[in-house]
């Protein structure tokens, strides 16, 4: 895996709708640019040996890393796999639709549910959304939000960002009945 | 909030961004000197949007500006890994659209910003700047130069700071800046190194 940069973006929210946050809500990302393993390659039938080589050491790579910029229990999750313009979104999606990927998070994170994520292909600095969810109860609906990243410079037509996130709470100010009030 | 209030007034602020990012490899190489770059973003509600363009900044700015050098400084510091790692710094300030560029200005171009800043730091060089009137979400680039010999050209740098909902149109996006090494592969030379360079000289050699 040939990784060119690591970014990390934490944000605070210290008031939301004209209140205190209190604690400050936290959402860390930590996104890799690596090179797609797959670039000026044609189309590639099997990507089999690719995810091989990659997913199980990019997830290992960003999970630790995630939990610390966070600094605090996850209690919400999600990824993204941002495939540069001469990529296929399917070479993305390989890296991150495998249990040997969102296992390094969802075992950092205490984490039990299928993980929200994002696919998109872009130029570098795409703006993207990454969807999160609760890490052991997709339904608990408090924990459904999404953070925006860009980040400068990636990816190249040849590069797939990938990236976690992790929320320490759910959304500031939640205040929305549960799913089960509606069953 | 808290952290805020360790010094200096308490103020408001909405929002806190930090965007760091870690060269692994430039031109397919790992950088001799790799660096940690860093920008982190306040967002703060503009104590003077709205106001006409006589209105008297210096209350606002000795009120507000100390404790947004010394937060923001300390997140710099703990995103960094400590003070004696940084050798580059910078600032800038994004002013929603009901404001004047003027007031990003008075909240980073005067002592009760930029002296903190620098002495939280523990740099000596003039910090450099950037500042943009925007609507929320745009992107602004950080110049970043040495703290202490601000001439030191391998690091002249920049790194981004962007805040997806801000500012809004009564809000200014106060940014600290700072980076723990040179660029990646840094080869253009330095004061000690260049020629004389004069048009005169040029166009001997041309001739």
């Amino acid at each position: 895996m040939n990784v060119r940069k690591i970014i990390t973006v934490v944000e605070e929210i210290l008031t939301e709708g004209g209140r205190p946050v209190s604690p400050a809500a936290r959402v860390a990302i930590v996104a890799a640019v690596i090179e797609n393993p797959w670039a000026g390659q044609g189309f590639v039938e099997d990507l089999g040996p690719g995810i091989e080589d990659n997913a199980s050491a990019v997830g290992e790579l960003l999970a630790p890393r995630v939990m610390a910029a966070l600094d605090a229990p996850a209690e919400a999750y999600g990824k993204a796999a941002i495939v540069g313009l001469n990529g296929e979104i399917e070479h993305g999606s390989a890296l991150i639709h495998t249990l040997k990927f969102g296992d390094h998070f969802r075992k950092a994170a205490n984490a039990t549910t299928l993980l929200p994520a994002v696919e998109k292909r872009g130029p570098a600095g795409i703006v993207f959304d990454i969807p999160l969810k609760h890490i052991t109860d997709a339904t608990i609906r408090s924990h459904h939000q999404t953070v925006e990243v860009r980040l400068a410079d990636a990816p190249h037509p040849g590069e797939i960002v990938i990236a976690l996130a992790a929320a320490a709470q759910g959304r500031p100010q939640q205040r929305l009945a549960p799913l089960t009030t509606e069953q | 909030m808290q952290e805020v209030s360790r010094f200096g007034a308490d103020i408001t602020i909405r929002k806190l961004s930090l965007y760091r990012e870690e060269t692994v490899t430039e031109a397919g190489q790992a950088p001799a000197r790799p660096a940690c770059r860093a920008s982190v973003a306040a967002v703060v509600t503009n104590p003077w949007a709205g106001t006409p363009a006589t209105t008297d900044l210096s209350a606002a700015v000795s009120e507000l500006a100390p404790p947004l050098a010394r937060l923001l400084t300390d997140r710099l510091i703990d995103a960094l890994g400590g003070v004696d790692r940084i050798e580059a710094f910078g600032k800038a300030a994004i002013v929603g659209t009901a404001g004047e560029i003027e007031h990003g200005g008075a909240l980073i171009h005067t002592p009760y910003f930029g002296n903190l800043v620098r002495e939280f730091l523990q740099g000596e060089s003039i910090i450099c700047f950037a500042d943009s009137r925007a609507d929320a979400g745009e992107t602004l680039v950080v110049p970043m130069w040495h703290k202490e010999h601000a001439a030191t050209r391998s690091h002249y740098q920049t790194v981004s700071a962007r805040v997806p909902d801000a500012p809004r149109a009564d809000e200014i996006v106060v940014i600290a800046a700072a980076s723990t090494g040179p660029r990646p592969h840094p080869r253009i030379g330095d004061r000690t190194t260049d020629p004389a360079i004069t048009a005169q000289i040029l166009e001997a050699v041309r001739s």
